[in-house]
């Protein structure tokens, strides 16, 4: 249509009357109101169809834990605990071979599964403290956009939950199920468990940080076993990162790391 | 603006109506991407570190 056509009618397709000026506000206006209703669509998409996308995924991701545990395999390491008498001396510690002699104490028995596929459900993370993850949320290998949109990710070459080292586990605060949302309200000495094919281990937070999303040294190994909790902070920003470290306190490897320690 | 678009397709009604249904779903897919990239780098990154 060009400017010298007349509107077919000013009910059904009002035309601002008074030249340049008011054609501008008049398009400015419906810039505007498009606008909202663009921005208006991102928060709906954002806070509540991601949400529900999520949701409605964990029945499926449930199922596909259940049948990934029952093809993983599991390997009992022996580890032989370190006497007092030996410590400060790295060859103390049994290597898993039957027989080694590396201390006089019982030997027990580290149990180590297999590294799922990225994108696999392969754990559940239950916070009793925290609402949303009182009933539990699925944990993938992976974080990757398309990992964590799901589920809660586990960092790949990190150690696997129950296993010693540093597990880092990530997971979204404000889009995807939200399941780390209320991760703030953890304090020290809060309980975590996150269960796996080898059984469900037990960890209590012991640090709280902030810091940048580039900050690698939160994920770095540690003596012992550890879980690192880690989501965007503050709530609605991607800009910073608040992270929550977890130290064993139960499990099936318990003893084993202990005695490793 | 929708009028003018729906102004512009071309032929009988069932054909325009057919091409608005695809169009509106192309644009809906389109925003929903937009929408996800935009939250992801904005919003919230899943909290990934490195």
């Amino acid at each position: 249509m060009t400017d010298t056509e007349t509107p077919p009618s000013d009910i059904t397709r009002p035309v601002p009357h008074g030249g340049r000026s008011m054609r501008v506000i008049h398009g400015l206006g419906w810039t505007l109101i498009y606008l909202g209703v663009l921005t208006l669509g991102f928060v709906v998409h954002e806070l509540v169809i991601t949400t529900w996308f999520a949701q409605q995924a964990q029945p499926e991701l449930t199922a596909e834990r259940l049948a990934q545990w029952a093809q993983t395999d599991i390997t009992d390491m022996v580890v032989v605990p370190t006497t007092t008498a030996n410590q400060g001396n790295e060859n103390t510690t049994g290597t898993g071979a039957p027989g080694d002699e590396g201390g006089s104490a019982q030997p027990v028995i580290l149990k180590v599964e297999s590294e799922p596929e990225l994108g696999t459900a392969f754990a559940v993370i239950r916070i009793p403290k925290l609402e949303r993850l009182r009933d539990g949320w699925n944990v993938v290998e992976g974080v990757r956009v398309v990992d964590l949109r799901n589920g809660a990710g586990h960092m790949p070459g990190t150690a696997m939950p129950g296993q010693p080292g540093n597990a880092v586990i990530s997971g979204h605060r404000t889009t995807y199920g939200q399941p780390f949302h209320e991760l703030n309200e953890l304090d020290p000495g809060d309980r975590i468990e996150v269960e796996t094919a080898i059984g469900t281990s037990v960890y209590e937070v012991r640090e709280i940080h902030i810091v940048a999303p580039t900050d690698l040294w939160v994920t770095e190994p540690r003596q012992g076993a550890w879980l690192t909790l880690t989501t965007c902070h503050p709530k609605f920003s991607a800009r910073q990162r608040y992270v929550v470290v977890a130290e064993l306190v139960y499990g099936p490897n318990y003893d084993a790391i202990q005695a490793m320690s | 603006m929708i009028t003018r678009i729906w102004r512009l397709l071309p032929g009988p009604l069932s054909v325009r109506v057919a091409q608005a249904v695809v169009l509106t779903l192309v644009f809906l897919v389109a925003l929903h991407f937009f929408y996800d990239w935009v939250g992801n780098w904005l919003l919230d990154q899943g909290g990934t570190v490195g």
